[in-house]
Parts: structure tokens; sequence; C-alpha cells
């Protein structure tokens, strides 16, 4: 068989030379340590996983390790890893880079990640598997350092763009992949024109609601694996797409999914509790005057959604009401503007004091740990700030703009010294929290995914306590309804992360804010968003019992469900 | 690589390089770096840089090494082990040291009885079967120079006689020289062992080349409906081929010339 086969010829030079000048030689130790070291470093077969032997400071856990050994042995160093939040994605990626800079086939290497997470991959590469990564910085060039961790937000700009598309890589890594999976991107075709040899795509959430969604991040890292997209379209637009079997198969090539109840892994516990809390009357009156209005359609602004939003600001505090209304204000051209401003003033002013932020106190104190807070309104978390200091207690704001920085300060703060960390919304997401194990939701979320991502930054691999989750909802309002849902319809809280989302995609079913949006704001009353809400709940139990019945069928079939 | 065995090549590696051993127990090691292996090792080019400039006097650094895990945080140092930097460093900087040799058999003659060395041209290779997979193969190779002969397991052969080879040519022994040149000498090492690889079953190229192709078609098969093909089309093909493409690197570890008896080797 035709092989190229490359003779290195550098030696010899060096060797003709000293023959030449008489010297220098070795001596013989050298000569000889220098032959066992490089003995040391052969890896003698194809086959086998020899990073572990590298590692000391950590043992990959069994499930890890076989999702490298097949990521490299059997899928050829291009794959999606997909395992359910808090499984070790970033060990698994991890082990399979070592392996592959061990045995020499790659060299150099781009990671791109959240911004938030640049400094945690940073730290994990070099401490757990002594892989000199970097992240970006000017002064480090991109085609001078070999291993670069950088936020692809950084990396799709000119003139780094420019650059990077120069370089061919021997790996690129993309951790949140699934914000990828929308061709018609920025990011999609950044990530496309990339050169690569080797690629890993990272995931929690691998298929949400659309089939075109797994189609594009497939075809990013193996175009053509499934067909043209037209062939594609074609093929599976209109079926039950995730029960078909060739396509499970053909996805099951190159993903790698696996699920908490699979891995042997011993998970701490996790506690819910909700604790429904009265408004105090002139807090009612506020809510109750925002409802009012809603249900009379006034059209003092044009969507009723916007007051949906206000109904939910009510709930967790004056001053996100006062934010929103204000800005409403600003937009509306109703002669009807200036009066109801006016009275929601009025009602703002006569408040004087949180039901909840007391209620919050209360329960941190007795916690006497730490205890991270979320809320969606930003407003909210500047009050709590303020009030938990008035109480003598230290917190942390967190925010998805903060830049990278101050994100990993303000996390070093919350871990050092301060025993509360009030995130908003957008700071959910990318940042792991395990050495607290107290989370307070102080208003909900409509997105049951977005409450999953909330409770995985503390629970997760590395988790040593039992996990205590406080849901707040305020009785007789919009709150406890979707609390009411949420927790004891869909029973979301008890059940493992992830489990949900596969749920809804089976069913091809939308998102569920959609849903969420759609009855509370569609619904001319109280009843007919319960009745709704009923509907809403029996769609995901009849999902769940398809589930389980195509897994009895498919017993011992492939980890992609 | 066993802890141990860590811990004996870092004191061989140190003794040879001129260091001097301060401390030496099971689990730890502390040596003082000569102003060489400073510079090699501790990365600090700056203070180096200053010293010359000024003159002033050289302090260069102690080491000390941790081999067994309980000692570390216990003590100042530094915990290694197969997988940190500083032994891949110390591998690095033996491979750099110890490239060429050249060493001579201390043969016993006398002044009416000259004893004759034999030239052999030695050479210590990596040879790596690279795809998407890779392989190492390790081959020592010793050339006689005066009759051709060749042998494999050079290096460990040699090795059994460690202790009777010395930098200098002895008292009352003399070199023949080379009837084959070293040059061609490397020559036909180099042949010998392509012909060798040549020979053997390469069944894992042949699968590597198959799925090469069967990913060429699945990109084909993406584009199809370009009429133009694109550069995304372009970078992906060279992608593949470069994950894909089989071939095999041969690289010299090491190797030199040795003077040895003609009934060292006799058997070959």
């Amino acid at each position: 068989m035709d092989i190229p086969i490359i003779f290195d010829k550098s030696w010899q030079e060096g060797f003709l030379k000293r023959l030449e000048e008489d010297g220098p030689w070795s001596n013989w130790d050298l000569y000889d340590l220098a032959n066992q070291a490089e003995k040391q470093l052969l890896v003698p077969e194809f086959k086998g996983l020899v990073a572990p032997k590298f590692l000391v400071n950590f043992t990959p856990l069994e499930h890890q390790i076989e999702t490298a050994r097949r990521v490299v042995e059997e899928m050829n160093g291009k794959a999606i890893l997909a395992d359910e939040v808090g499984l070790g994605k970033t060990i698994e990626a991890g082990l399979i880079l070592k392996e592959y800079m061990i045995r020499g086939l790659v060299k150099k290497v781009l990671i791109l990640v959240p911004a938030s997470l640049v400094s945690q991959w940073v730290k994990e590469l070099n401490d757990k598997f002594h892989i000199p990564a970097v992240a970006f910085k000017k002064s480090y060039p991109w085609d001078q350092m070999d291993c670069i961790v950088s936020s692809l937000d950084t990396a799709k700009k000119s003139p780094h763009r420019e650059t990077i598309l120069e370089q061919s890589y021997d790996m690129i890594i993309i951790d949140e992949a699934h914000k990828l999976k929308n061709h018609k991107t920025k990011n999609y075709e950044f990530a496309q024109s990339l050169k690569k040899k080797f690629c890993l795509l990272l995931t929690a959430t691998p298929i949400q609601n659309k089939i075109e969604e797994v189609f594009n991040l497939v075809s990013l890292l193996k175009p053509g694996h499934l067909g043209s997209y037209q062939e594609f379209v074609d093929k599976y637009k209109n079926k039950h797409s995730y029960n078909d079997v060739d396509l499970k198969n053909l996805i099951a090539k190159v993903m790698i999914r696996n699920l908490r109840k699979d891995t042997g892994v011993e998970w701490t516990k996790r506690h819910v509790e909700t604790v429904y809390i009265e408004f105090s009357k002139e807090e009612r009156d506020l809510y109750d005057y925002i409802s009012s209005l809603r249900q009379e359609h006034s059209g003092i602004v044009n969507s009723a959604f916007s007051f949906l939003t206000l109904q939910r600001e009510a709930c967790s505090s004056k001053e996100a009401v006062y934010v929103t209304v204000k800005k409403m204000m600003e937009q509306s051209e109703s002669p009807l503007k200036d009066s109801f401003f006016e009275t929601v003033l009025q009602k703002i002013q006569q408040i004087t004091k949180n039901s909840k932020a007391e209620k919050a106190v209360e329960l941190i104190k007795e916690i006497d740990d730490k205890v991270i807070i979320f809320t969606e309104y930003r407003a909210s978390q500047l009050y709590l700030q303020w009030f938990l200091k008035q109480h003598g207690i230290t917190s942390v704001p967190f925010r998805g703009g903060f830049r990278r920085g101050k994100k990993e300060w303000m996390k070093e703060l919350f871990e050092n010294h301060a025993q509360v960390f009030i995130a908003t919304e957008a700071g959910g997401e990318g940042i792991n929290l395990q050495f607290c194990s107290h989370i307070i939701n102080f208003d909900l979320p409509w997105n049951p995914m977005r409450l999953e991502q909330r409770i995985g930054r503390i629970h997760r691999y590395g988790q040593e306590k039992d996990v205590h989750i406080y849901n707040f909802a305020i009785k007789n309002t919009i709150e406890e309804h979707i609390l009411h849902l949420l927790y004891e319809k869909i029973d979301l809280f008890r059940r493992v992360i992830g489990e949900l989302d596969e749920i809804l995609a089976r069913l091809e079913f939308g998102s569920m804010e959609d849903h969420m949006i759609d009855i509370f704001k569609r619904s001319a009353s109280v009843g007919e968003m319960k009745v709704k809400l009923d509907n809403l709940a029996s769609m995901v139990e009849l999902a769940e019992m398809m589930r389980e019945e195509n897994e009895h069928a498919t017993a011992g079939d492939s980890k992609l469900s | 690589m066993q802890q141990q065995e860590i811990q004996s090549f870092l004191e061989s590696f140190f003794t040879a390089t001129g260091c001097q051993i301060e401390k030496n127990l099971p689990g730890e090691l502390t040596v003082q770096l000569t102003i060489d292996m400073d510079k090699a090792l501790m990365n600090r080019p700056f203070y180096w840089h200053y010293i010359e400039k000024t003159g002033g006097i050289p302090n260069p650094m102690k080491l000390t090494l941790f081999t067994d895990f309980s000692k570390k945080g216990k003590k100042k140092g530094e915990w290694i082990h197969f997988g940190s930097n500083r032994l891949h460093q110390i591998f690095k900087t033996a491979r750099q040291m110890g490239s060429y040799i050249r060493l001579y058999e201390k043969a016993r003659g006398g002044k009416s009885r000259q004893i004759p060395l034999d030239p052999w041209l030695c050479v210590n290779m990596k040879i790596s079967y690279q795809c998407h997979l890779k392989k190492d193969h390790y081959r020592s190779i010793g050339l006689n120079l005066i009759n051709g002969a060749m042998m494999e397991n050079f290096h460990q052969e040699v090795s059994k006689i460690k202790n009777q080879l010395s930098p200098k040519i002895p008292d009352f022994c003399f070199t023949l020289s080379p009837l084959i040149k070293v040059p061609s000498g490397l020559r036909r090492i180099e042949q010998f062992i392509i012909k060798g690889i040549e020979q053997e079953e390469h069944q894992w190229a042949e699968e590597a080349r198959k799925k090469w192709q069967e990913d060429i078609n699945l990109l084909e098969k993406f584009y199809e409906n370009d009429v133009e093909k694109t550069v995304n089309y372009f970078n992906e093909m060279k992608a593949i081929q470069e994950q894909y493409e089989p071939k095999i690197n041969i690289s010299i570890i090491n190797g030199g010339i040795f003077y040895l008896t003609r009934e060292r080797f006799f058997h070959v």
C-alpha cells in the first residue's frame, strides 16, 4: 500500500556538523535519559486512552472516560457532547483534548465559550489537565498561542475574526453550542467557516423544538451526515421525527448524551419548598388596580401583555412596577395616561414594606449559610441589595451584562466574603456556584428551562450537600397560578434536570414559554386560565407516558432518547 | 511511569547535568541547580540578562520536587508526576542535551598489541503511524561501518556495557576508518527502516482511507446544489484530508558513533 513516509532529516545535519567539528558530544547518562524519556512518551497502540495516566489531581468518572474513548475511537474526533447539565461535559472535552495532545495529533486549539466561563475553562484545563490554555487577550496574538479560550462574541468581531479564519486549527471546541442552532445567524456562519480537523460541540439542550436545529448543529460538525438541507427537510419535516429510528441512529453516531440516571453517580437530594406570602393591604391595592385595568382593556397601553408584565412585577417589587410604568408613559399617547400614571404612583407611595423581601431576610437569617436569590427584575435586584444591607446581610449583585472580569470578581466575593448572591435572569447561565446549596426564587420565570438553568448553577457535579430551593409566591396572584402549574401539575422541581426538554421535544409541542404567555394573555377570566393550565399539564403528562412506553420498547437501545 | 521511577529519573538527570543533590529522601528531592540548568528550567531570562549586564553574582535556584503525594503542601516545593509540565520540560531538556554521542570501548591493549575498534553508527528512532488515530514504535539500529552488519535493539545491547565505554579513546587502541561513509550509512539505515515498513500490513491505513472517502461523499452530497463550490467546501475538504490521511513519520530521537572491539558484537 502506498503510504507517504516522511523521514525527518534535521537530526542528521547536526550529527554531521559535530563529526566535522569534533563535538560537542553528550555524556552517556543524558543520552540514555533522552531515550528513556522518549520511550515513556510513546503511545504504542491506536486504541485506548492514555490521558488518564497523565492526570493526578482528579479521577474522571466512568461515563466521562467512556465518552472520551468513544469520541476518539468511534467518532473520529468529531462529536456533540450533550450530557445533561452538571455531568461534566467540560471534563469530557478536556480528556479528549488531552488524549489528542499526548498523541501529537492536536497542537493548535481554539475554545469558544460564553464570556462568563472563559476563566473557568482556562483554570480547569490548566489545573486538571495540565494543558497550557490561555484566555484571549490583546497581547496574545491568535496566531502565536497554541491553546486559546475566548468568547464567541469576541472571536467573531473584526479584526479577530479575520485572523482566526486564517488559522488552521487542529481542534475547535464550542461550549453552549445550542446557540448555533440557527444557520442564518452570524455566529453560525462564523463557526462554519472555521478550519478544523477535530471538533467538539457541547450543549445540554441539543433538542428543543425544531428538527432543523438538530440538522444545523450536526451539519456544523460533519456536513452531509444528515444529507443536504433539502433532502433532510423532505424526509423528516412532517413526521414525528424524534421517534424516527433511522434519524436516531444517525444522530447517535455523532452525539453522546449521558443521563443522570445512567451514570451511577450519586446525586445529592433536591428539596423544594413553596413559600406563600400574603400581600400587605397597600401592595394588594396596587396589584388589584393593575389587574382591574387589564380586565377593562383600557387602551392606555397597546399590549395586554404589558399589563401581564406589570402584574408579575407587582409581585416582585414596587420598584420594578415603577420603572416599567414610567417607560410605558413615555411611549403612550393615550389621553388617559396621566391619570393612570398618577394613580399608580400614588399607590406605590402608599406601600411601606415589601412582604417578599421581609420574608427573604427572615429565611436568610434562618438558613445562616450562603444563599442565591434569583429575580427577573433589575429594579428588584437593586432594592434587595439595599434592603439586605439595612439588615446587616452582605450581598453581591450579578448580571449577564457584567464584563468577564467583573463576573469572576463577583463570584469570588460571594465565595469568600458575602452571604448572598443576587442574580437577575441573564446571570443565570454560565456560572457555577456549587459551593452554595440554597436558592431563593424571589419571582418565577415562565420558561421552565430557565428554572432548570437556575437550579443547575448549584445542583451539579461537585455539589456535596443536599440542595434547597425556596419558591416565593404571593397568594391569590398570577404567580400562584404559575407555581401551581410548574410545581404541582408538571412536578417540575422533582424532575431531574434535562428531562422536561426531552418530553416537550417528543411532543413537538412548541415552546413552554409561548404556551404560558398565550394562557395568561388571552384568557378572559381566571377560570379560563385554570382550565388552560390543566390542559397544558395533561399534555406534558401524555408526553411523559409516551416517553416511558418508548423506553420500554427500546430498552437497551442507544442513549439518545 | 510510577512515582518511584520518576524520582530515579530525576536523580539521574540532575546528577548527569552536574547539579548538586542536597536532599534525597523517599518521595522528595532537593537540588542546587547549576547556572545552565537554572537557565534551562526556571524560565527567568530577565534575571539572567540583568546579572550578565551588571556583572552581578549569579545565584542559581534550588529546586525541591515531591514525588510522594502525601508530602504535598506540608513543605515548600513542587509536586511532580507523569502529567506535570515540569517533568515534560525536563524530558525535553534531556532530549536536547542527549542528542549526539561518541564513545569508545575501553579495550585493554598493550604497547605490542594495539587494538582496533570498529565504528558503529547508531540511530534511535520513533516511527509514528498517523491517521485520525496514532501509534508510535521505537527502533534502535546499529550499523557497522566496516562490514555493513546491521543490528536491532542496538541501544539496549550497548547499555549492557555502558561501564566499559569512555568519551576518550583508550590507550593502545586505534579506530578503523569507516569503509562506509557516515552519510551513506545513514541512508542505509533509512532504506532498511522504510523497506521494513513497506512490507508491513497496513490495515489501519486502508480503514482510514475508507472513512476519508465516506466523509468526502457526505460532503459532496451536502454541497451538491451549489453551482460554484464555496470556500467552506474547500476548507472542509482539506480538513477531512488532514483528519484521515494516513502517513508515517520517522524522527530520530538521538544517536551517534560507538567505537567497539570486533568481538563485541561478533555474532551479528
